[in-house]
């Protein structure tokens, strides 16, 4: 009876070792995105680079851990439906051009942050939480990952910085758009938006 | 030995059963394009805002005069500053605010809020030359803390945020919290019209203030445009972003 109890007790933690080990892959995963996302902004082997070259590159490492598609899916959310598949399209490819645009634009010519990773925390079977702490410019921000697992794997769904969730904060700008605007009209602003190399234009109420 | 062998068998099978279980439960376990995408989100996706129109004017106003005199002048602040004396100023200013965070906490009932604000601001201004250096920080008991203002007070008494409001200058806030504003001006030791210290000269005052716009304006003019430059809609963007923020620092 001792000896069963044993081994089974060795299967139980070998097996609760193999879920936990699956989490903490996950924040690895994270990690070294985030790690390979920086190098491209800071590491010598891209300091020739085109800003322009530098965000394709940054997407690249990005796209091949996760797909951009669920997080700006869901900042889309509902207002997909009123959008032909063609704008669809067109509309994943410009917020996620915009998206990185702001990052790469935001840390350029800032000295490399310092990103360290928490523990993970599990919120379901479908749902995991880890947060970060970055260190920049001598200032401490507080940056949560929020993941999904989805069919295709497990797929970050929303960040949020200091309190502030992109996710949300892409859904109201967008659904205040669609009370008002249609599809073709989101399009043309997010153009717009591409093209502007200065930020600091004046707002047009 | 025998009975070795059979529980060996036994968990064997257990163990074979688990490993093809688990896998099978995770396949059948995801989240669905229905639950990710559609799913209504946190925050602040129904900000009661009445007066929009009028606050959209006043945005575009903050917006022409930021980019227009104030980034001039935090950029000529930055250039000229050395970061240390830069970050001395900020910390400066940031501590001469002790008054603020200390009735905020006693507000709030939180007793180690008020001993650790305390004791950081009596040793940062000691030791740290009236604030400029934080050494504060070395201490244990004494590791920084968020900083609590008057209308996060009120948030956490429950009282309702009101109205969105843009204010002139000053940027987004709403009726709860423009209530919390005048409170923390009224124990601010730097503000007019209800500074606690009487016989200060109206020019040392407005001397403090400007210092204090100018030395906090390039962090914030940066976080500003960081929102702005990846807006579809910076006035919704940023009313969000500032609910957003206020309801997490009043949850806290």
């Amino acid at each position: 009876m001792f000896d069963y109890l044993h081994n089974f007790l060795f299967a139980s933690a070998l097996l609760a070792c193999s879920v936990l080990t699956a989490e903490e892959g996950q924040r690895e995963k994270l990690q070294s995105t985030i790690d390979a996302a920086l190098d491209v902004i800071y590491s010598d082997c891209c300091s020739e680079l085109t800003v322009e070259d530098k965000q394709a590159i940054v997407r690249e490492r990005i796209e091949a851990n996760y797909d951009l598609d669920v997080i700006i899916r869901r900042a889309i959310g509902r207002n997909w439906q009123l959008m032909k598949t063609s704008e669809q399209e067109t509309v994943l490819e410009l917020v996620k051009k915009l998206v990185l645009k702001a990052y790469v634009d935001g840390l350029e010519g800032k000295s490399r942050p310092e990103v360290t990773l928490g523990d993970v925390t599990t919120i379901s079977d479908t749902r995991i939480e880890i947060i970060s702490t970055i260190n920049l410019d001598g200032k401490t921000y507080f940056v949560l990952y929020r993941l999904g697992r989805m069919a295709s794997g497990w797929q970050i769904y929303d960040i949020v910085a200091e309190n502030i969730s992109v996710v949300s904060n892409y859904r109201q700008q967008i659904d205040d758009h669609f009370r008002k605007g249609n599809a073709a009209e989101l399009i043309a602003r997010l153009e717009e938006l591409l093209q502007k190399n200065d930020i600091n234009e004046d707002i047009h109420i | 030995m025998k009975t070795y062998t059979y529980s060996l068998l036994a968990t064997s099978i257990v163990l074979c059963g688990l490993t093809l279980v688990v896998p099978l439960r995770a396949q059948d376990s995801y989240l669905s394009e229905e639950d990710i995408f559609n799913e209504e989100v946190d925050g602040a996706a129904n900000v009661y805002d009445p007066l929009e129109r009028v606050n959209r004017y006043t945005f575009a106003f903050n917006d022409f005069v930021y980019l227009n005199f104030l980034q001039p002048l935090a950029d000529g602040y930055t250039a000229l500053t050395p970061d240390p004396v830069e970050e001395g100023a900020s910390k400066f200013f940031y501590n001469l605010k002790y008054p603020v965070r200390l009735v905020a906490n006693l507000l709030q009932g939180r007793l180690n809020g008020v001993w650790v604000e305390s004791g950081r601001f009596a040793i940062n201004s000691t030791l740290g030359i009236a604030g400029v250096m934080t050494p504060a920080d070395n201490f244990k008991d004494f590791a920084p803390i968020k900083p609590e203002d008057i209308g996060q007070a009120l948030g956490a008494w429950g009282i309702g945020p009101g109205p969105y409001l843009v204010l002139p200058l000053l940027g987004p806030s709403n009726l709860r919290d423009l209530g919390g504003l005048i409170g923390d001006r009224s124990v601010n030791p730097m503000k007019e019209p209800f500074s606690l210290i009487d016989d200060w000269d109206w020019e040392w005052r407005l001397a403090l203030t400007s210092s204090e716009f100018i030395v906090t304006s390039p962090t914030l003019l940066e976080r500003y445009q960081q929102l702005k430059g990846s807006a579809i809609d910076p006035y919704s963007s940023l009313r969000n972003g500032y609910t957003q923020f206020r309801l997490g620092a009043i949850a806290e």
